[in-house]
């Protein structure tokens, strides 16, 4: 069964009296173990679907399934829980928090949940991603690459199904961009989680499973 | 860290406050401004008070009685002032008769206020020679007016004919006694064409309750059936007491008044750079929330930032203010350690707890709007 599910997702955003459908009807799977990547064009809706996968969005039409169960009509605060305890976050721009060290900012999700102590997991994943020497540095004194290593072991802190990356290799350069891929691809396998990317790379492509192709809001396979 | 771990708010909000320090400190120079300034004028107003209050202790045990308007005699009679007499068991009762004339000496004339009474020593206080506890015979004169006319003890004074020895010499007035000219003070017998008394000073112990005495005698003299008749008029000086705490009250408010404005400049300010820096962190508060972050654990935080600048700010303000109160109770009440008293350093703690109360109410919308916002805006930045 595949962990996350579109079912004919349709978004419209209301921009004053023009509507803007950013998704027409799109369906869309992902398996654990699998590293799906989605490509189109500026414009095509990538961020939108991102955003309907990443449950930081609901959409207007469609159905939206986390792990078999129907998740589009949550609340924002139901799907925070969601995004907490079943999803992981990189971005393009890493935004690591620039006042903590790598290690409080791998810890930063579950910082709140005085429940369980994620400290031993931060530094286990901080060593995973070949950081295990720069645990007390702060963001600014890490070069981009070690960045979005931080952020990738910030995303899979709460052990998350599926990881969801927008443009992870944007800000860097093709070879620091090739070594982040491969890791994700090494901790996809190692944690069995889903590994869904948006981006332009192309270099993206070879190292995923499965390429989704997103024009003018729909799939195009 | 691990303690800090305990308290993820505190710890975040502490980090972010340190990340712009100048920033920080302007917001809490506002908050040490404010809190100095209602702290300092409440002090103020509590030195004040507390300086009048010692100034009025030296009458605050009187009651003066005098005739009232309902009087038939215009005078207090024999016969009242027995009345009073068994009323009044635990003070002492002074009655005097009064007049005025001219005393001269040297071929100068002085007009004085002249006052019969028997018991000088309950009334008065000397400068040279004695108070009697029995003027039988006698005189005593202010000591204006007897350097006026070159007089000294023992040189005689001349009233209605008969000449008294002057037996002591009186310190000036305090600014709350019969003002103007001087005084003379002779033995009741002096007055004895006068029939009635015309007031009856009643004195008690230090402390003593005048009110209840003037009371007493209120509700024996003036209530024969009609509510208004007023055969004798009683006045205390917790009248003028309560006169003036009412008014130094109001002054304590007015200062305390003008004090806060400035504790509300400082909270604007403080709402200004939360809402800043809030705005600025939007994308950071996207993330936090994209990657779980609950609504109420942001709002936390950012209060906690607000609470952290109202706190560091008000202690500050406290501080300062201790000093500027030390200061000013050295210099009004010659008594620095009496700005430790509750009447005053309750203001250090008022200041500081509204200090901490306005921020965080000043952090209440910044939090509220930067916790609200959808992950999805708040993320495009």
């Amino acid at each position: 069964m595949s962990i996350i599910e579109l079912e004919d997702v349709v978004k419209r955003y209301e921009s004053g009296a023009e509507t803007v459908e950013a998704l027409k009807g799109v369906d869309f799977q992902a398996n654990r173990g699998e590293m799906v990547t989605i490509v189109g064009p500026s414009g095509s809706g990538k961020s939108t679907m991102l955003n309907m996968i990443g449950l930081l969005d609901s959409p207007t039409e469609g159905i939206v399934s986390l792990d078999g169960r129907n998740v589009t009509d949550l609340t924002e605060d139901e799907r925070t829980e969601e995004r907490r305890s079943k999803l992981g976050f990189v971005f393009q721009s890493f935004h690591l928090l620039p006042m903590l060290t790598a290690v409080e900012n791998v810890e930063l999700p579950s910082m709140w949940d005085t429940t369980v102590d994620r400290h031993n997991r931060a530094i286990d994943l901080l060593e995973r991603v070949g950081l295990g020497d720069r645990l007390q540095h702060t963001p600014k004194q890490l070069s981009g690459g070690q960045q979005q290593r931080v952020a990738i072991a910030r995303a899979l802190i709460n052990e998350p199904d599926i990881l969801l990356a927008d443009e992870p290799t944007g800000n860097l350069d093709q070879e620091t961009g090739g070594t982040i891929l491969e890791e994700m691809q090494r901790l996809k396998d190692e944690e069995n989680i889903a590994v869904v990317s948006i981006t332009h790379d192309e270099q993206l492509e070879q190292f995923s499973d499965r390429v989704v192709r997103l024009v003018d809001g729909v799939v195009r396979s | 860290m691990s303690v800090l771990a305990r308290f993820p708010s505190v710890l975040m909000a502490w980090r972010n406050l340190g990340r712009n320090r100048v920033r920080t400190a302007l917001a809490a120079l506002g908050i040490v401004i404010g809190v100095m300034s209602i702290a300092s004028l409440g002090m103020a107003g509590a030195a004040i008070n507390q300086q009048a209050t010692a100034q009025l202790g030296t009458i605050a045990n009187e009651v003066t009685i005098t005739p009232g308007e309902d009087n038939p005699d215009d005078g207090v009679t024999e016969e009242q002032l027995a009345e009073i007499e068994a009323l009044v068991t635990d003070a002492a009762v002074v009655e005097q008769k009064t007049n005025d004339t001219e005393v001269s000496s040297r071929g100068q004339d002085v007009h004085v206020s002249v006052t019969g009474v028997t018991e000088a020593n309950e009334l008065y206080t000397v400068s040279a020679g004695e108070a009697p506890p029995r003027l039988q015979s006698g005189a005593l004169l202010s000591n204006t007016t007897a350097q006026e006319l070159g007089l000294e003890l023992g040189d005689p004074v001349e009233y209605d004919g008969q000449l008294y020895r002057l037996r002591g010499l009186l310190e000036s007035e305090n600014s709350f006694g019969p003002s103007g000219g001087g005084e003379l003070v002779l033995p009741l017998s002096a007055l004895s064409e006068q029939d009635h008394y015309d007031s009856v000073t009643i004195i008690t112990a230090d402390g003593g309750d005048t009110a209840a005495i003037a009371d007493r005698i209120d509700a024996e003299f003036n209530s024969y059936g009609r509510n208004d008749d007023v055969q004798l008029s009683i006045f205390t000086s917790a009248d003028i007491q309560s006169g003036i705490s009412g008014f130094m009250n109001t002054l304590e408010l007015a200062l305390l008044g003008i004090g806060s404005i400035s504790l509300v400049v400082a909270s604007v300010a403080i709402l200004n750079v939360m809402l800043m820096s809030t705005v600025e962190r939007r994308g950071e508060i996207g993330v936090l929330r994209a990657v779980g972050i609950r609504r109420g654990e942001v709002l936390r935080m950012i209060l906690t930032e607000a609470a952290f600048l109202g706190t560091l700010g008000g202690l500050i303000g406290a501080l300062a203010s201790l000093a500027i109160g030390f200061l000013m109770f050295g210099t009004l009440t010659g008594d620095p350690m009496g700005v430790l008293a509750w009447p005053s350093a309750r203001y250090l703690v008022y200041g500081f707890a509204f200090a901490v109360g306005a921020s965080v109410l000043s952090g209440l919308y910044p939090a509220w709007k930067a916790a609200n916002e959808s992950p999805v805006e708040a993320l495009r930045g």
